[in-house]
């Protein structure tokens, strides 16, 4: 499969919701297939918190790309018929602006001086993407869990600009469970020595510690306790490959192992940035759910998956309960999903068949 | 028979009606009405092949066990909710009925009769009905609430529930000459508009 990938500039900036004012930034993106005549294939998917830019297929830096299972020739978003393009989100470490590149304002790393950015200021980013590729409208702009947040936005902010949304394994907004997750997380990262307010970068060090104890919290949240139980059980680690001395489990090693390795490649104030960002959304803002969805015109199909327990099904229920109040043509699917939140990743017969028929409906 | 029930409903449902269909199945019965009568319709179905085709024909359709409750609905202010062939798979006919009263206007329910003559007929013989209408054997069967048309109708008495209309279909699933004359003997089945 071709991929291709590019860094676009926007010289304009862009006001976020905060009132800041980036004055110009870029978004890296890649994109699969190619788009028709009628410019009428275009797909977006929005990426989750910790995702980027690289969706499908195999990359030299990034490896397989994070949704490789749902995209691609023959997939269930089938980039043979469609034209799919993904952009790492503003504020991300994957190449976009971001807290690790560049203030071209100061010519020194953003580090803490990047400001907040909300879901709404994604969707507006990429709505100007849209507009730089020259695409009339998505045909399907679809995500999960945050990509999933993303995918509803647009159908709120852009009515006559998305033909479909497909909303997986996300929720209308946070809960507080969701939220005291994010925060302990945070914290270990800000409780980092290493941290220096945001500004490690001066001091030519990362909070390492802080970010790998993150995301092996984030981790267990994003599996289910089957899908562990089966996967590790209570096994022993086998002592050639321990991570550590202190390890006696499986599990202990793998969460050491995914820690590790997503430590060395994320950037900790965009883990900040990020999560809060996916706190702070409430697609029912200002005047609750039901009057937010009154514009809607696209075709919705929320996807939610039994194992998951951080946005568990019902979570996109209420998407669906306040669709069927404004009369959107609007489906509601659960599937069992092996694998927890992550579910929303992998590809199962059933999973694939409703995207693909949804598409084409 | 989603034909001649699609004939039923529309000449009972003005059009741009909001329709909620329990047990949708395939969305047919939906997909027509969409197509017909211009309702705005969602499915409810638990099957997951019959949800996939839901959505291949473009019909909103929703996952749920609707044994395990349907309140949640209400909110939504359909004209009619619609139960074809499901009520007597439900644990609580009567709680499914009342619900689907206070979620829409008025409701469609069909259902098979078992005072049909040919039920009858297989009681005489001291076995459990098997009829190309209801097939499967009493261990395999859905459908655990079975009734005859007069069970039924004395339950909307009992329960204060208007019947505003009925059609009472034969065995090739048509309005037949004789069979409203004594539908609790030769109806295969009983399709009901009720309201409260």
């Amino acid at each position: 499969m071709k991929k291709n990938s590019q860094l676009i500039s926007f010289p304009d900036g862009i006001t976020l919701e905060s009132g800041h004012i980036l004055n110009s930034f870029d978004l890296m993106i890649e994109s699969y297939g190619k788009l028709n005549e009628s410019k009428s294939n275009a797909i977006l998917v929005c990426h989750a918190f910790s995702g980027n830019h690289h969706v499908a297929g195999e990359d030299k830096e990034l490896g397989t790309g994070w949704w490789d299972q749902i995209v691609g020739p023959d997939k269930a978003l089938d980039t043979n018929k469609y034209y799919v393009v993904c952009c790492n989100n503003l504020g991300g470490c994957a190449g976009s602006s971001g807290p690790n590149t560049i203030n071209p304002d100061t010519n020194k790393i953003y580090g803490s001086a990047f400001p907040q950015v909300s879901v709404e200021d994604w969707v507006k980013s990429q709505k100007m993407l849209m507009d730089n590729l020259n695409i009339p409208y998505w045909e399907m702009v679809a995500g999960g869990s945050l990509g999933g947040m993303q995918a509803l936005q647009w159908t709120i902010a852009y009515p006559d600009k998305v033909k479909r949304a497909g909303i997986f394994a996300a929720a209308p907004k946070s809960s507080t469970q969701n939220i005291a997750m994010n925060e302990v997380a945070r914290e270990s990262i800000r409780k980092d020595k290493n941290f220096y307010d945001g500004n490690y970068h001066d001091h030519d060090v990362i909070p390492k510690n802080g970010l790998k104890t993150a995301r092996m919290l984030g981790h267990i949240t994003y599996l289910s306790e089957e899908h562990m139980d089966n996967r590790f059980g209570r096994r022993f680690q086998d002592s050639q490959s321990k991570m550590n001395k202190g390890i006696d489990f499986e599990i202990e090693n793998y969460l050491q192992y995914k820690g590790d390795q997503f430590s060395e490649s994320f950037d900790a104030n965009s883990y900040i940035l990020m999560t809060k960002a996916m706190d702070n959304y409430d697609a029912g803002k200002p005047k609750g759910l039901i009057e937010s969805l009154k514009n809607i015109k696209a075709k919705l199909l929320i996807v939610g998956f039994y194992s998951d327990w951080l946005y568990p099904p019902e979570r996109g229920k209420e998407i669906q309960l306040a669709a069927m109040q404004n009369n959107i043509n609007s489906s509601y699917v659960i599937l069992t999903g092996e694998h927890g939140h992550d579910s929303f990743l992998f590809h199962t017969d059933k999973y694939s068949k409703i995207i693909r028929k949804f598409i084409t409906s | 028979m989603a034909i001649e029930l699609s004939n039923i409903i529309k000449d009972w449902i003005p059009n741009k009606s909001k329709v909620i269909d329990f047990g949708c199945g395939e969305g047919s019965l939906l997909k027509e009405l969409m197509i017909e009568k211009n309702v705005f319709g969602y499915g409810v179905e638990i099957n997951d092949i019959k949800i996939q085709r839901c959505i291949a024909k473009g019909v909103p359709v929703i996952k749920q066990d609707i044994d395990k409750g349907i309140n949640e609905f209400e909110s939504a202010n359909f004209d009619l909710s619609i139960m074809a062939r499901s009520i007597q798979c439900l644990k609580n006919p009567n709680l499914a009925l009342n619900r689907m009263l206070s979620l829409s206007k008025r409701c469609v329910v069909t259902l098979p009769n078992l005072g049909y003559w040919k039920c009858r007929l297989n009681i005489m013989n001291g076995r459990m009905p098997v009829t190309p209408e209801l097939p499967s054997s009493w261990y395999e069967t859905e459908n655990i609430h079975l009734c005859t048309i007069k069970d039924f109708e004395k339950l909307c008495a009992d329960e204060k529930i208007n019947i505003i209309d009925k059609v009472f279909l034969n065995r090739s699933g048509k309005r037949g000459k004789f069979t409203s004359l004594i539908p609790n003997f030769l109806a295969v089945e009983g399709v009901y508009l009720l309201e409260k």
